[in-house]
């Protein structure tokens, strides 16, 4: 830091989404740099959680030009602004061979595209499974246990669901179905982008299984994460697939299931662990930020994502540190982190490519029109390829 | 025999109207622990200038509403009553703007706005809010003065008066009931809109109400409890607003000023 | 007496606001997005290029728009004449002299005046399968909004309750410009009660009922918010209307060409629609009259 060529004072705009209820720590975070830059002033403007709301807003804000310094990206979103041009090419401040090595696998690869890094992971999530300890003998490792499991929990208390998931048509179906279908061996390579595989027909069949089965209740067709959430942290849910955020409600005080949960990767067909889908989000530049700031906003962007500020919002809000030097840190982490590490570094990232969002919309309506029973699994996937190979082809 | 009739069928409309903001408010009293309390009322203010978010809706509403009437009010007077070359095209061509998705319009509208230097303030919703209510306002008021009397107006202009003045002096206070309602129509679409808020404003302290209650959920979780409270504490303005209005609707033309 | 030139120009003083408002602002962003219509322009890729009609030709070869249509149109079938015709009930309620008639008049319009997203996520909450007042009883437990058809009813049932109050409310305006010497009359001549409404007060406040028919069709047809937060237009898209395809073609794919097209469509589809009602209710009104 070059005290004696510092310029005036710079104001950076950060956007971002809260991360929990109390704006404390993240204020203090930011005081920390300012107290660091005594030239800079950060000026924080939130946007809603909601994703679509805010890629809404970037769309409209970053396409008109808008020159906010420093943004968060959803991890799917990376490929899609890099190629707009509306996030700046941090491989300067950022090697690629530093991010790799520095961050988790997953979230550092979603930064990087075609070689060159466009964004610097900030807190990472995987897709968990969450079962009652009171009620199963052990997480299950395969579908038929976990089917299994239910089944019999369900005869001891009838007024238990067996297994709570996300069915509603939105992104949270595509991480159930990518998990399904990854569950039966699949991959969904991001060059040639094939959906209508054997293995993406077997994992469509099974979720729709649990739902002709009653091995999940119908209410899983509309429900979200925090409605799966819901029902399982009032008792009644055998298993539930969420994310690691549900785990500090589970425990929290007034928790009826509390101390009565564990979580486990995924089951799979074979019984091998089981890829949960890598969410999470990452810190970039506005390529429109003018120079003057630019230098200022990539060292906030690395105070950010320091192993200093991993730690403290994994305290402070739950969001699990997306670099490895946090998870060697033994004594600052939680058990929590610690027994999850090994099920992060197996987390998949879904397609990495900027046809993300053309593809998503038509997987999410594919898809759960195969759950709901309009088409069959194998009809579903045929015009889901269809329309993909369409959307690509007419896109380039 | 008919009040009673109507009596219950008042009371059944009301418990219509009124059982789902049951849940909500039952809700906004209920924490975490299960006990009833007022943690999410107190909750809603801390961390965020909900007091001045309050106060943005309450001038935004306002003032498009005070925009539209003003506006509107003229030009419906115009068309109604003053025999205007191309009103048909100008009643057509403002329900033609109202016939138009928003969502296509956000972006435009986006750079029109950081053109016009008005990104990130209040009077840059005003103006596509009072835009996009003119035409309701144009179409109510229009067919409100098309039930005034053209006596009333043949006998003013006899008398020398001008158009404006009949307009002011005549027209507007007889047309009470079709102001207050518009502005009320005016006032609860510039209170509940999204996505022109969302998009238009930036500044903590200049948020609206809607986006506002959307900036709620911070984290992964879903604070319904605080959010109903929120959602309880904006209706009174609104509520005090309707009723002051609704009044309005009542009197005007019924006042027998129509004797002829 | 034909107007005097001061008077025209009085008369023209008066609507120039309205005007000047209507070119400059809600011009500018119609005539963007009908110009965006006739090019491929994904923002993404930022490869713009015109292709005249095109966009419109692959509109009729695209099964979603016809299925979204489709949508919109079952659902503004079944809203519009249920609003109205409740609308028209409450309205004389409202009109008539009952006790409490200021507070019933607020409390009316409490669903309308509540946050969508509020009020979407209290019907949710209500038709839960498993634990919602509704769903768990009056539904036996059948999930509507996982299920296609019933989440467009669930949709339908919640517009309906949101914008009743604001076609009462219209409808009560022009009730009560109704002079009380016409009902009195007309109560004075032995008129019955559907007598009265029918022959009396529904001619006369036939103005408000066109405005209210006009205005609740085009906002049934744009509708996004309320069907929006309750289903996101699923499930399997059946109940994506035509506003949902268009803001998922424009926010999420980022497609700006063919996105402003279903736009534009939308528009179309509303104006031939609108037009349709004017001249159909033109000739039934002359006939009356």
């Amino acid at each position: 830091m070059h005290q004696a060529d510092s310029p005036d004072r710079v104001r950076l705009v950060f956007k971002y989404q809260p991360l929990g209820p109390d704006p404390a720590p993240m204020r203090d975070l930011l005081a920390d740099f300012e107290r660091q830059h005594p030239n800079v002033e950060i000026a924080t403007e939130q946007l809603p959680n909601d994703a679509d709301s805010a890629l809404q807003y970037f769309l409209t804000a970053l396409e008109a030009g808008a020159d906010f310094d420093v943004l968060v990206v959803d991890i799917i979103w990376v490929p899609m602004f890099a190629r707009a041009g509306w996030i700046a090419d941090l491989s300067q401040p950022f090697p690629a061979e530093l991010i790799r090595h520095d961050f988790l696998a997953g979230p550092a690869e979603a930064a990087i595209v075609e070689g060159r890094v466009f964004a610097v992971p900030w807190y990472t999530d995987v897709g968990l499974l969450y079962y009652r300890t009171d009620l199963v003998p052990r997480a299950p490792r395969t579908y038929a246990e976990l089917k299994q499991f239910a089944a019999e929990a369900r005869r001891k208390d009838p007024s238990v669901q067996g297994y709570l998931w996300q069915g509603r048509q939105y992104e949270g179906l595509v991480c159930n179905a990518f998990e399904a279908i990854w569950g039966f061996g699949g991959t969904i390579e991001t060059e040639q982008l094939r959906i209508d595989t054997p293995a993406a027909r077997a994992g469509l069949g099974y979720l729709r299984s649990l739902l002709r089965g009653g091995v999940s209740p119908s209410s899983v067709g509309s429900a979200a994460e925090e409605d799966s959430r819901r029902v399982f942290q009032s008792g009644k849910g055998v298993f539930m697939r969420n994310w690691p955020y549900a785990w500090n409600e589970a425990q929290a005080e007034d928790s009826p299931i509390r101390g009565k949960v564990g979580f486990a990767p995924l089951p799979t067909a074979k019984g091998e662990p089981g890829h949960g889908a890598l969410g999470g989000w990452q810190l970039a530049v506005n390529a429109r930020s003018p120079p003057a700031r630019r230098a200022a906003a990539t060292k906030l962007v690395a105070h950010l994502t320091s192993v200093q500020a991993n730690l403290s919002l994994a305290t402070a809000y739950g969001r699990r540190p997306a670099r490895r030097a946090a998870y060697e840190d033994v004594y600052s982490l939680s058990s929590f982190d610690k027994a999850l590490y090994p099920i992060l570094q197996n987390a998949r990232s879904r397609p990495l490519t900027p046809y993300y969002n053309l593809i998503s919309d038509t997987l999410q309506g594919e898809f759960s029109a195969a759950l709901v029973g309009i088409r069959e699994p194998e009809q579903a996937l045929r015009r889901a390829q269809q329309q993909i190979n369409r959307l690509t082809a007419a896109a380039q | 025999m008919k009040r009673a009739a109507n009596g219950l069928a008042a009371i059944a409309v009301a418990l219509l109207c009124l059982a789902p903001f049951a849940w909500q408010i039952f809700s906004s009293f209920q924490t975490e622990l299960g006990r009833p309390s007022l943690r999410n009322y107190v909750a809603a203010f801390q961390g965020r200038p909900f007091g001045q978010i309050i106060l943005n809706s309450l001038v935004v509403a306002a003032a498009t509403a005070a925009c539209c009437i003003a506006i509107g009010a003229s030009a419906a007077f115009a068309i109604a009553k003053l025999e205007l070359k191309g009103r048909s095209a100008l009643l057509g061509a403002s329900l033609a703007c109202s016939m138009f998705p928003p969502i296509a319009t956000v972006s435009p509208l986006f750079l029109l706005l950081r053109r016009l230097g008005l990104q990130d303030e209040l009077a840059g919703l005003i103006l596509p809010y009072t835009t996009f209510a003119l035409p309701l306002t144009i179409w109510v008021l229009t067919s409100f003065f098309r039930e005034i009397p053209d006596e009333l107006y043949s006998a003013a202009r006899v008398d020398g008066c001008t158009p404006f003045r009949a307009f002011r002096l005549i027209f507007l206070p007889l047309a009470g009931p079709g102001i207050a309602t518009t502005a009320i129509m005016v006032f609860i679409f510039a209170w509940n809109e999204f996505i022109y808020a969302l998009t238009f404003i930036s500044s903590p302290e200049k948020r609206t109400i809607p986006v506002a209650i959307s900036l709620f959920a911070t984290g992964q979780t879903e604070p319904w409890h605080e959010i109903f409270a929120a959602s309880t504490i904006v209706s009174i303005p609104l509520l005090i607003v309707t009723i002051l209005f609704q009044r309005r609707i009542v009197s005007g033309l019924t006042a027998g000023a129509v004797k002829g | 007496m034909s107007p005097s030139a001061g008077e025209r120009c009085q008369a023209y003083a008066l609507v120039a606001p309205t005007v000047a408002v209507l070119l400059s602002v809600a011009a500018y962003p119609v005539l963007a997005t009908a110009w965006l219509s006739l090019h491929r322009l994904i923002i993404v890729f930022h490869d713009r290029r015109f292709v005249g009609l095109a966009n419109y030709a692959s509109l009729f070869g695209d099964g979603r728009f016809w299925s979204s249509l489709g949508n919109t149109c079952y659902f503004a079938g079944a809203a519009v004449p249920a609003e109205l015709v409740l609308g028209l009930l409450l309205a004389l309620l409202l009109d008539s002299a009952i006790r409490g008639r200021s507070a019933l008049r607020a409390v009316v319009l409490l669903p309308w005046a509540a946050p969508t997203v509020i009020s979407a996520k209290i019907w949710m909450y209500l038709f839960n399968p498993q634990s919602g007042p509704i769903g768990a009883t009056v539904l036996h437990g059948v999930d509507w909004l996982g299920t296609p058809t019933y989440a467009m009813w669930a949709a339908i049932l919640l517009d309906i309750w949101k914008t009743t109050p604001f076609v009462a409310l219209l409808l009560l305006a022009g009730l009560q410009t109704i002079p009380p010497s016409v009902p009195e009359a007309a109560q004075v001549d032995g008129a019955s009660a559907w007598q009265m409404l029918w022959r009396i007060k529904l001619p006369l406040i036939r103005r408000s009922i066109v405005v209210a028919l006009l205005f609740r069709t085009l906002d049934a047809f744009r509708v996004f918010d309320s069907i929006y937060v309750l289903t996101q237009g699923g499930p399997a898209n059946t109940t994506e209307t035509l506003s949902i395809y268009a803001y998922k073609t424009l926010m999420r794919a980022g497609d700006f060409g063919y996105g402003s097209t279903l736009a534009v469509a939308t528009f179309l589809c509303i104006i031939s629609i609108s037009l349709l009602y004017l001249v159909a209710l033109r000739s039934r009104l002359a006939e009356r009259a």
